[in-house]
C-alpha cells in the first residue's frame, strides 16, 4: 500500500467511493426537503439555491420546522446565495421567533444583503416591538451600508426604550464617528436620570475623543 | 483598489506617525472578530504602518474616518485589501509543521478505524498554490506515518490559480521553500537545478492529482467528495463572513463522516460555522464532521 500515483484508481474503482449524484429537478429537490436523512434535506436545501426566487420561496417557510442545525447552515447558505427581496421578506418573520439560534441566524443572513434589506430597515428600525429594534441594530452592527450611522443617529434621536437606545450608544462606541457627537449630547441630557445610559454615552464621546 | 503596504517611509517606530492607543485596541478588536488575527503590543508599529499606508491610499485623513469607511463599505474591498496588507502568506515545505504531526500520529489513526477493506484515505489540499504543501503531506506521509504501508492514499492539490498549479506540477523550488526540510529528507526527494533550485522526484510529483477549483463556486466545489482530510489553511481569513460560512459547507459536504479540516493557525471554524466540532489533540487543533452525518450521495 503506498500513496496512490495520480493514474492508478480508475473511474470505476473512484465510483465506489464518491457515488457521483444523480441529476436532480426542483420538484424532486422540493421532496428532498422533507426526507427523514439530514444529509439529504442537506443537499436539497443546498441545490435549491440554483433556482433563484422560486427556491427561496419553498425555503422560506420551512426554516422555522428545520430543527437540525446542519440542514438549516443549507438553509442559510442558500438564502444568502439566492439574496434579494423575496428572501428579505420571507426571513424577516423569524426576528420575532422565540428560537434565538433562528434569530442570530437570520441577522447574520441580512447582514450580507445590504442592498435587499435596505428598503426594509426603516421599518425595522422603527417597529412597535423593541426587541425587533433591537435585533435591527444588530443587522447594522455589521451591515456594509453608507447609511449605517445615519440610521443609528435617527434612532438615538427618536426612540423611547433604554435598552434600544443602550444598543445603539454602543454600537456609535465601537466606529466612533465624529457626526455623532452632537446627538450624543443631546441623549445625554434626555437620558440623565439613566446611569447606566450616560455613562455608555460617556464611553463612546470618549472613543470619539471627546468625553 | 489594491495599494502597496510600502507607502510609507520605514522611518522606524519612534518617530513614525502612529494611531491612538483607543484606536489600536478598536481596531484590534474589529480585526480579531473578523479574521481571528489578534496583535498583541509587539505588534503596534507593523498594524500601525499598514493602516496608515491604507489611509493614505484611500485618503482618508483620521482613523476614524477610515474605519467608518472600512467598514460600512459596500463592496468590502478595502476591507479585503486590509487583510492582504496584515496578513504574510508566504508559503514553503513544512509550514505548519504541528498539523502534520497531528496528521500522522493522531488523525489518520481514527480515519483508518472507519474506512472499509480496501478504500483510499483521501486528502485535499486547498488552496494548494505552488505545491509546497501537498507535497509536504506526501513526505510526512511517506517518511513519519507507519501506516502508509498498509493503506493506500490519494492526493488531491486544487487552487483557483491554474498558473500556480502549473508550477506546482514542476515541482522546482527554490533553497528558501525548502528551507524547514530536513537536509536527509531534501536529499532523498529532491534533485538539484543548477545552484538555487530544487526539484521535487517525479514519484511524488505524480502521487498528486491537481485540479482546478473554485472554492467560492458551490457548483465548481459540489464535484469534490468522499475526503478524510482537508487542509485548508489561511484562506478563509480573505473571505467574507457569507463566503466563509459557505465554504465551510462546501468541505462539510466534501468531507467522509468523522473526516477532518486543518485551518490556518489563526483561524477558527467556531466563528464562520456551526457545523463542525472542534477537536482538541497534543499538536494541534482541527475540526470535525459528525460521525452522525451520512456520507454524501
Amino acid at each position: 500500500m503506498a500513496l496512490l500515483p495520480k493514474n492508478k484508481k480508475t473511474v470505476k474503482e473512484r465510483a465506489k467511493i464518491i457515488r457521483i449524484p444523480p441529476k436532480r429537478d426542483f420538484d424532486g429537490l422540493c421532496f428532498q426537503l422533507e426526507h427523514v436523512d439530514p444529509t439529504m434535506r442537506r443537499w436539497g436545501a443546498r441545490d435549491l439555491a440554483d433556482y433563484g426566487d422560486e427556491g427561496a420561496a419553498v425555503l422560506c417557510p420551512r426554516l422555522a420546522k428545520e430543527s437540525d442545525q446542519t440542514v438549516r447552515e443549507a438553509y442559510f447558505d442558500s438564502l444568502a446565495t439566492i439574496g434579494g427581496s423575496a428572501v428579505v421578506e420571507g426571513v424577516m418573520p423569524l426576528l420575532r421567533s422565540e428560537d434565538a439560534a433562528l434569530r442570530n441566524s437570520a441577522i447574520e443572513l441580512f447582514q450580507s444583503l445590504p442592498d435587499a434589506v435596505t428598503p426594509q430597515m426603516e421599518e425595522l428600525l422603527t417597529d412597535d416591538d423593541s426587541d425587533v429594534r433591537i435585533f435591527a441594530i444588530d443587522i447594522l452592527h455589521d451591515l456594509r451600508h453608507p447609511k449605517g450611522t445615519e440610521w443609528l443617529l435617527a434612532v438615538l434621536e427618536r426612540d423611547k426604550h433604554p435598552n434600544v437606545i443602550g444598543t445603539v450608544v454602543d454600537r456609535l462606541a465601537e466606529t466612533a464617528p465624529p457626526e455623532a457627537i452632537t446627538a450624543l449630547r443631546e441623549a445625554a441630557v434626555r437620558w440623565g436620570d439613566e446611569p447606566y445610559l450616560t455613562f455608555a454615552i460617556e464611553t463612546a464621546l470618549a472613543a470619539i475623543g471627546e468625553a | 483598489m489594491v495599494g502597496v503596504a510600502d507607502a510609507i517611509e520605514d522611518s522606524g517606530p519612534s518617530s513614525a506617525p502612529s494611531l491612538s492607543e483607543k484606536d489600536f485596541t478598536r481596531f484590534r478588536d474589529y480585526f480579531y472578530r473578523k479574521t481571528g488575527i489578534w496583535f498583541n503590543e509587539s505588534k503596534r508599529y507593523f498594524v500601525d504602518k499598514r493602516i496608515l499606508a491604507r489611509m493614505k491610499i484611500v485618503k482618508k485623513e483620521t482613523f476614524r474616518s477610515y474605519f467608518t469607511y472600512m467598514r460600512f463599505q459596500v463592496s468590502g474591498e478595502e476591507l479585503r485589501c486590509l487583510v492582504e496588507s496584515m496578513t504574510v502568506n508566504e508559503s514553503y515545505f513544512f509550514r505548519e509543521e504541528y498539523q502534520f504531526k497531528c496528521m500522522v500520529h493522531s488523525l489518520l489513526n481514527e480515519i483508518v478505524e472507519y474506512k472499509r477493506p480496501g478504500e483510499a484515505i483521501r486528502i485535499w489540499s486547498l488552496p494548494c498554490s505552488t505545491g509546497e504543501e501537498p507535497y509536504s503531506i506526501a513526505l510526512y506521509l511517506l517518511e513519519y506515518w507507519p501506516g502508509i504501508n498498509e493503506f493506500d492514499v490519494e492526493i488531491v492539490a486544487s487552487d483557483i490559480d491554474s498558473q500556480a498549479m502549473a508550477r506546482a506540477q514542476k515541482g522546482i523550488y527554490t533553497t528558501s521553500d525548502v528551507r524547514q526540510l530536513p537536509p536527509t529528507l531534501l536529499a532523498k526527494y529532491f534533485t538539484r537545478q543548477g545552484p538555487k533550485n530544487y526539484q521535487i522526484i517525479e514519484d511524488i510529483r505524480s502521487c498528486v492529482t491537481f485540479s482546478e477549483v473554485n472554492l467560492s463556486s458551490r457548483l465548481d466545489v459540489k464535484r469534490f467528495r468522499a475526503f478524510d482530510l482537508i487542509f485548508c489553511r489561511n484562506l478563509l481569513i480573505y473571505f467574507d463572513d457569507a463566503m466563509r460560512r459557505q465554504a465551510a459547507g462546501s468541505m462539510y459536504d466534501a468531507l467522509n463522516p468523522g473526516g477532518f479540516v486543518c485551518l490556518g493557525h489563526s483561524e477558527s471554524m467556531s466563528r464562520i460555522s456551526s457545523l463542525f466540532e472542534p477537536r482538541k489533540f497534543t499538536e494541534a487543533m482541527v475540526h470535525q464532521k459528525s460521525f452522525d452525518a451520512a456520507r454524501m450521495p
